[in-house]
């Protein structure tokens, strides 16, 4: 084993680890800046480290059988972690090759489609509304975040999403960039299934959706997965559209992308807790003139703007 | 074309001239009602004089069992002339050995349920009813005991019969069903909605309710005495319970020629819009819950605790206050608590302003709420709604203005109506009712004479006297009409809270809708499920058309014990 194959591995470790130990952290924060908005005292921000700990330790009760139904909630995970191998956080992302922007649209899609099969297999008329609903916002979404990645990869040149990363810190912003990143943003909303895009889940109308059969140990894991992803996807947002500085020592340029990190989901948080949700039809025309939007992205790129 | 102005003359005299020999009597049993006595065969006829071309508004219909007194069943259609303030009492006599009547709803479709109602409590069949299953009575109740009937005891127990089931609709064919209820998220009650859905569009549904009735028009007139039934009436509803106790003490107030003094009505009236205020501002922090705006229902909550304490410093209770009795009020508002009042009214009013203006601006509520849930002023009529349910959809009908009671006459408010019919209008009615409320407490504290609050009753009420009354609640108008007996309690108390008719309109509202519109819709006209609904609960529980009863869920959760530990053993 050679001395890159250990920094590999543990660079991995670091950017799994950092995912699934400080989402529920932010996902904590993101809560209190909720309750104070709403005028009450809410919940300690480690309330979500407690939620996993409690869920994990219950009965694990299923509605259905079957192989994929039992690991789901397992892979949903994992294909997470893989995802944040994927993505730049302090440095180049471990796993980066010289195409890995497909295949992060690939793996960001997985999780969803797990959440999907379960809704499915559970045999709950509001789990079958809510798999139906995820699905229609997973393909509103993910065209918006693939063109915002082409902006990216057609700027710099490259299908590594380190290169594009690498590529945004040496050239600055441009209008292009800049579009892409806010067309970015905006689905990050929608990723992290906060409101106005918390559609799937709808509690007042389906009762929690996809998940509504889900308890305990599988709860748990569905609920670190939705967690961790919210935090990947902003570790991605935050290091290829606006990466600057870059300092150059990784736990430096770490911490930075944390506290980016933290700053984007607040935002995301304001927006959360100031709108009502919006019925799916209305958010998948947000999603489809957004997606044109961003065209625009591509069309400036194209002229190199 | 309604016809304004007409007297009670009038309408007796269109009534004869239709009816002929079917009519039997008429007379003005106070100077705001009038009972038409007419032969059952008429009752077609004589509904659609009064809906169709008199324009009378149909409030709800009463089955009486008279037979201890006259040998008969007595059905009472109640309808309102609002213009001309007057109630029409259209009564006919039903023969045990035929207890059979034309049905009204082929001509109202709003009299409904109330049709249902009175087969299921009295037992007189409505003939020609298009929808005539059971509404009120739990699904295992047995056929043929009918609990408003005199001779069945009020704590009488029929023997169960498990094997019962709901009379479900089927969805239409190629449609799926999604339950909603009866224990949903955002029902705060049981009520149980089939909705026949294709993909997420609504192309039909089906309700079953009743799940929370209590028996309590029985009990008022079987067991209490028209002293206590206040505090009963006050427990029809968590929210508008002050509402029920002041409808039915001034029913009986009517039916027996008491007048409760200026300075109880005052309070009557202060009271009133206290739970108009408390009540609205709750509605809309649960509208905005409904739609996942968490910030909205934590923020007018919040804005909600002065009111409640207000209601507590007056009356020693956050809600059900007791301060109601047949002649006026228990309790007095004291002038000293005068100021404390005003002063905290003005920092309610400041935030409800702001929350008015929040709302208002917010496009994504206005994507969510506008043309949606649209109830047409035809169907609005049709189906006789009340409240802002009614004034959302360009009906403007208010009781505090069409039957003034208490000191409503001093103190008016201002009618707000919006015509679009769609879930954004009832918002605005309600957040606009919300601030006109804030300016009545306040009227009302400053002009409030002084005097008694308590009328002296030196005579027994006497029996057979008829009395109705009607109180704008904030979900609408609620109903109480007593007809007096001889033991010191009413011989027939019947109570129609607003729900009642508002929740007959949701299936014309979510047709086509979105799965998505649907608890805002139910929400937008604020129900209150146990209010409407006053005998005993069904353990039914349903999921898609199979349905399990009680015994089968215990059978297969015997059964999986057995199982369990089995496989454990």
């Amino acid at each position: 084993m050679n001395s890159n194959t250990i920094i590999t591995i543990g660079l991995c470790a670091l950017n799994a680890g950092v995912v699934l130990f400080l989402s529920p952290l932010y996902e904590g924060i993101m809560r209190k800046l909720r309750a104070a908005i709403h005028s009450r005292k809410g919940p300690p921000i480690t309330q979500p480290y407690l939620d996993i700990l409690k869920l994990l330790g219950k009965e694990d009760l299923r509605t259905a059988r079957g192989v994929i139904y039992g690991m789901a909630p397992a892979l949903a995970l994992a294909s997470v972690l893989v995802l944040a191998l994927l993505v730049p956080m302090g440095g180049a992302p471990p796993l980066g090759f010289s195409g890995d922007v497909i295949v992060v649209l690939y793996v960001a899609a997985m999780s969803a489609v797990l959440v999907m099969l379960t809704a499915y297999g559970s045999a709950s008329p509001y789990a079958f509304i809510g798999g139906s609903r995820e699905m229609m916002m997973l393909l509103t979404v993910e065209p918006v975040l693939a063109v915002a990645l082409v902006v990216g990869a057609l700027k710099a040149g490259t299908l590594a999403t380190g290169g594009i990363a690498t590529w945004q810190i040496h050239h600055g912003p441009t209008i292009s960039m800049t579009i892409a990143g806010i067309a970015f943003f905006l689905a990050l909303q929608a990723q992290a299934g906060k409101l106005p895009f918390d559609i799937a889940e709808a509690d007042q109308e389906i009762m929690g959706g996809p998940l509504v059969e889900q308890s305990g140990p599988r709860l748990a894991l569905f609920k670190w997965t939705s967690w961790a992803k919210q935090l990947v996807f902003t570790f991605l947002l935050v290091n290829v559209f606006i990466p600057w500085p870059r300092l150059g020592i990784l736990a430096a340029d770490l911490g930075l992308s944390m506290v980016k990190a933290l700053v984007a989901l607040i935002v995301v948080a304001l927006i959360d807790v100031v709108n009502p949700r919006l019925r799916i039809d209305q958010s998948m025309h947000y999603f489809a003139r957004l997606a044109i939007a961003s065209l625009a992205a591509v069309a400036f790129a194209v002229i190199g703007m | 074309m309604a016809i304004v102005g007409l007297s009670a003359t009038d309408v007796t005299d269109r009534l004869k001239g239709r009816l002929g020999t079917n009519f039997i009597s008429a007379e003005m049993t106070h100077p705001d009602t009038l009972r038409i006595e007419i032969d059952k065969r008429a009752v077609r006829a004589a509904a659609d004089l009064l809906a169709n071309e008199i324009e009378a508004r149909f409030m709800v219909s009463t089955g009486t069992d008279k037979r201890p007194l006259t040998g008969d069943y007595g059905i009472t259609h109640i309808f309102s002339l609002d213009k001309e303030h007057m109630y029409i009492l259209v009564d006919c006599s039903v023969d045990p050995q035929d207890a059979q009547i034309d049905s009204i709803t082929t001509i109202i479709p709003g009299a409904n349920w109330s049709e249902r109602e009175f087969r299921d409590a009295v037992g007189v069949h409505p003939d020609g009813h298009p929808d005539p299953r059971r509404l009120l009575l739990a699904d295992d109740w047995p056929e043929g005991v009918y609990p408003l009937r005199r001779d069945f005891p009020y704590d009488y127990r029929p023997p169960a019969s498990p094997e019962a089931r709901p009379a479900l609709l089927d969805p239409p064919p190629g449609a799926s069903v999604v339950p909603v209820g009866p224990f949903f998220p955002v029902l705060e009650e049981p009520s149980y909605w089939r909705l026949f859905v294709e993909g997420e569009t609504i192309v039909g549904c089906d309700y079953r309710g009743f799940y929370n009735h209590r028996g309590i028009e029985k009990l008022g007139d079987s067991e209490l005495t028209y002293n206590e039934i206040p505090y009963l009436a006050e427990r029809i509803c968590g929210i508008c319970g002050f509402i029920h106790s002041t409808c039915y003490c001034q029913a009986v107030e009517n039916a027996a020629g008491i007048e409760a003094p200026r300075r109880a009505r005052y309070i009557r009236t202060i009271m009133l819009e206290l739970e108009r205020i408390h009540s609205h501002l709750l509605w809309l922090g649960i509208a905005g819950h409904i739609i996942g705006f968490d910030t909205v229902l934590m923020q007018t909550w919040r804005i909600r605790e002065p009111v409640m304490w207000l209601c507590e410093e007056i009356s020693g209770n956050r809600k059900t206050y007791g301060m109601n009795t047949i002649g006026g009020m228990r309790r007095d508002i004291p002038d000293n608590l005068k100021p404390k009042l005003l002063d905290v009214l003005k920092p309610v009013e400041k935030e409800a302003l702001a929350v008015r203006d929040a709302i208002i601006g917010d496009s994504t509520l206005l994507l969510r709420t506008k043309g949606v849930g649209i109830l047409t002023n035809e169907w609005a009529k049709k189906i006789c709604v009340v409240g802002p349910t009614a004034r959302g959809s360009g009906v403007a009908i208010d009781a505090r203005i069409d039957h003034p009671y208490a000191a409503y006459d001093e103190v008016p408010p201002n009618i707000c109506v919006h015509d679009e019919g769609d879930n954004w209008a009832r918002v605005l009615v309600r957040v606009e009712e919300l601030i006109d409320s804030i300016r009545m407490v306040r009227e009302g504290l400053e002009k409030m004479p002084g005097g008694p609050i308590l009328a002296e009753i030196e005579e027994a009420i006497p029996p057979g006297r008829i009395g109705v009354s009607v109180v704008e609640a904030p979900r609408g108008e609620a109903i109480h009409y007593v007809l007096t007996g001889g033991d010191n309690r009413p011989y027939r108390w019947r109570v129609r809270a607003p729900t009642y008719p508002n929740l007959q309109a949701i299936p014309a509202m979510i047709a086509q809708q979105q799965i998505a519109d649907v608890p805002i819709t139910l929400g937008s006209i604020d129900p209150c499920f146990s209010c409407t609904e006053r005998v005993e609960a069904v353990d039914v529980k349903t999921k898609q058309v199979k349905v399990y009863s009680h015994e089968d869920l215990v059978k297969m959760s015997r059964e999986k014990t057995r199982a369990d530990s089995g496989e454990a053993l």
